[in-house]
């Protein structure tokens, strides 16, 4: 939900096409495709979700329905690919259980699992029906490797972005898949060489050629490409030579030349999305046909800054991101009717450029003013203007406490970001005759306020009082050595509070014990809290299973929590269950009953705690420490 | 319990189960087949024949369309499902919409 705000790191941004589309709500046919691929997940009845839970639970589960060979068959395919997904996350799939599902397959992601290799793609190669594939990160996979799933012509979209083995050899392995449609290849160690051969893919519509060496030349012999509608090649070695053919693909909508020396480009009729971040701008968009939705400056340089937008169609364009361009001069912004999200971090944004952007504020939806010069007096400006703005971020201003009650008059903000600037939480004297002396309590009026960021600001422990009656409030980020344990009680009463960051802060371990976190509170991020000892972080660990606390000393991740991005406890400490389950199995009698059967989830959590220090004496158990220290 | 409160169900083996309209119309499907306009035989007599789904599996769609109910008012217990009957249920599920 912060991407908006995540666009300085623009360059990493663009590597991933999903990100376009979430914001490019205009007509982007190359992107529909993959965004029906992520919602069907999420369409799945409820039953359908419960069975492939079931199936995924244990190797031994799998075991049970693995041979049932004809129903496996018949299975619908989208039901296929969730039950492949759902053991991809669970870290189940493993080559031979992929061919039980080689007759119904359609889509198979296996971006990141690290193991898959040639023996995976062996059997994958006897996939009827499958038209997705998804190999990205997956950095054993070689030119070789690819052989088996040669000639596919069910295959249409192609995943290979990062699997830095793969060269110019196995771009004759995807020549032959004539179906192509689109194909992603970014940071592979395929050279120019390799890239014209691409030629010959007439039905590509979406090209990922990031960080790949594309020359003029090789740019050049792409041009047969006509289908084309989204190309990538960030980073490559285009100039404005190669770039005056971008016109020939009629039905361009997307492009990429971050990372380039092209400073000029042609008339490009169909263009929606430009990325030309970090680089030099002479003259682009002079025409104006092009139904431009969102444009990406971000780190540019303007070789003339007046012209900048002046001839182009800006009648759909809602999102433009120039930060760290240094654009100094914002008459443009009064073309910009239904902008929606602007991004200015870092450019000589003044109060007198304020006026400009609330003369267009009605339609804006985010605004980054990170870095820039602007003080409380240009927020005054903005203030009445901004009606529907969700996202604000005044990070590293010069904005003090006066500008929280402008803000207050915002009335649609979500998300606020004052980290790093002068707010201490108290008007000045002049202002505070009308009641309360904490600036916070004016936020009150904020009805929707999720996420606030007050890191690195002089807010101390009593001004934070008014927050306990933000109802909505589900984010808040706080990083002061002037915070102690009152914040925390201050804290507690947020009712729909689940992340909470509290760095730097001087907490005490009684402070902690004493705290009730809300009901909904998932995440605690206690780092720099250097008061703190492990006991007291494991017993406030134990109390509340639900809560994820991070700190240098340990990091518990809740149960029930499988899937990719989050090892389950078991996972990390797999080592020393293994070892445990094999003195286990040696004492095992006929009649065996798993001792954990006796126990409730709350006192095996208990057991697990006690049982933690004899086993840290062991090898196995040193292992455990170093996984959670990192 | 009236007649027409309940609905039938007839398995591919031919058993009937005899269920509260109430919790069949936890499946989009039977909901559809209930409630649409028109003389559809099923709501007639209030009886849907699945010549697709043997007995086992229907008893088990039955289980869960309780288990739904109580859990749509709050009662928060988990539906047990046996790996092996986890492909089948599944299919059966998706034709249901339930």
């Amino acid at each position: 939900m912060f991407g908006c705000f995540c666009t300085q790191e623009g360059r990493k941004l663009l590597l991933d096409p999903r990100s376009v589309k979430t914001r490019n709500k205009h007509k982007h046919n190359t992107q529909v495709s993959e965004e029906m691929e992520t919602m069907k997940g999420k369409s799945e009845s409820e039953l359908v979700r419960l069975c492939i839970e079931a199936a995924c639970e244990s190797r031994e589960s799998i075991q049970k329905w693995r041979m049932q060979r004809r129903t496996l068959d018949h299975l619908p395919s989208h039901l296929a690919d969730g039950l492949i997904r759902r053991l991809v996350s669970r870290r189940l799939l493993y080559p031979s259980l992929l061919e039980v599902f080689k007759q119904s397959a359609e889509e198979v992601d296996l971006r990141g699992v690290n193991n898959v290799d040639a023996e995976w793609l062996a059997y994958l190669g006897a996939f009827r029906q499958l038209r997705y594939l998804n190999l990205s990160d997956c950095h054993r996979i070689t030119s070789s490797a690819l052989w088996p799933i040669s000639g596919m012509v069910s295959v249409n979209h192609l995943h290979l972005s990062n699997c830095s083995k793969l060269n110019d050899a196995a771009i004759h392995h995807i020549l032959s898949l004539s179906n192509l449609q689109k194909l992603q290849i970014s940071q592979t160690s395929v050279t120019a060489k390799g890239i014209k051969l691409l030629a010959s893919l007439k039905n590509l519509s979406l090209l990922d050629l990031g960080g790949l060496p594309v020359d003029d030349v090789s740019l050049t012999s792409l041009q047969v490409l006509e289908k084309l509608e989204y190309l990538d090649l960030w980073g490559s070695k285009v100039s404005n030579e190669g770039a005056n053919i971008l016109n020939k693909f009629p039905k361009l909508t997307y492009l990429n030349l971050a990372w380039t020396s092209v400073t000029k480009l042609p008339n490009l009729s169909s263009i929606e999305c430009l990325n030309m971040s970090n680089c030099t701008i002479d003259s682009i968009l002079e025409d104006d046909e092009a139904p431009l939705a969102k444009l990406i400056l971000s780190g540019a340089t303007f070789r003339s800054e007046s012209e900048f937008l002046l001839h182009a169609n800006t009648n759909f364009l809602s999102s433009l991101d120039v930060a760290h361009s240094g654009l100094s001069k914002f008459f443009f912004l009064s073309k910009l009717k239904v902008i929606e999200q602007l991004n200015l971090s870092s450019c000589m944004v003044t109060d007198d450029s304020i006026e400009m952007i609330a003369g267009v504020g009605v339609s804006l939806k985010s605004l980054n003013l990170t870095g820039t010069k602007v003080s409380s007096a240009g927020i005054g400006i903005l203030a009445g203007h901004v009606s529907n703005l969700e996202m604000l971020s005044l990070s590293q201003t010069l904005v003090d406490d006066t500008a929280i009650l402008y803000i207050s008059m915002m009335p649609s903000l979500k998300v606020l970001d004052l980290s790093n600037t002068m707010v201490k939480g108290c008007l000045p004297q002049e202002n505070t005759d009308h009641g309360s002396p904490h600036s916070l309590t004016a936020l009150q009026s904020l009805k929707q306020l999720e996420s606030l960021n007050l890191e690195h600001t002089r807010v101390r422990d009593e001004a934070l009082s008014p927050l306990s009656s933000f109802k909505e409030l589900r984010y808040l980020f706080l990083k002061s050595a002037s915070l102690a344990d009152i914040s925390l009680y201050y804290l507690s009463s947020i009712p729909k509070l689940t992340s909470l960051s509290i760095c730097d802060a001087v907490l005490t371990n009684y402070g902690l014990h004493m705290f009730k976190p809300p009901q909904t509170l998932k995440l605690m991020d206690l780092r720099g809290c250097w008061l703190l000892t492990e006991d007291t972080i494991m017993s406030f660990c134990r109390i509340h299973p639900q809560i994820e606390v991070q700190h240098e000393l340990v990091t518990i991740v809740p149960l029930h929590q499988g899937g990719p991005n989050h090892p389950s406890p078991s996972q990390l400490t797999s080592k020393a269950t293994q070892a445990a389950k094999k003195k286990e199995n040696l004492s095992i009698s006929p009649d065996f009953i798993d001792q954990r059967l006796k126990y409730s989830r709350d006192e095996l959590l208990a057991l697990q705690f006690m049982s933690l220090p004899v086993v840290s004496s062991s090898e196995s158990g040193d292992s455990i420490f170093k996984q959670q220290l990192n | 319990m009236r007649k027409e409160d309940t609905v039938k169900l007839i398995s591919a083996e031919g058993f009937e189960f005899v269920v509260d309209k109430e919790a069949a119309m936890v499946s989009q499907t039977i909901h559809n087949m209930l409630t649409s306009p028109g003389s559809f035989a099923e709501r007639q007599h209030g009886e849907v024949t699945f010549p697709e789904i043997s007995t086992t599996i229907l008893e088990k769609i039955c289980q869960y369309f309780y288990w739904h109910l109580q859990f749509a008012s709050g009662k928060e217990t988990e539906f047990p499902i046996e790996p092996e009957l986890t492909l089948e249920l599944m299919m059966a599920a998706n034709y249901l919409h339930t």
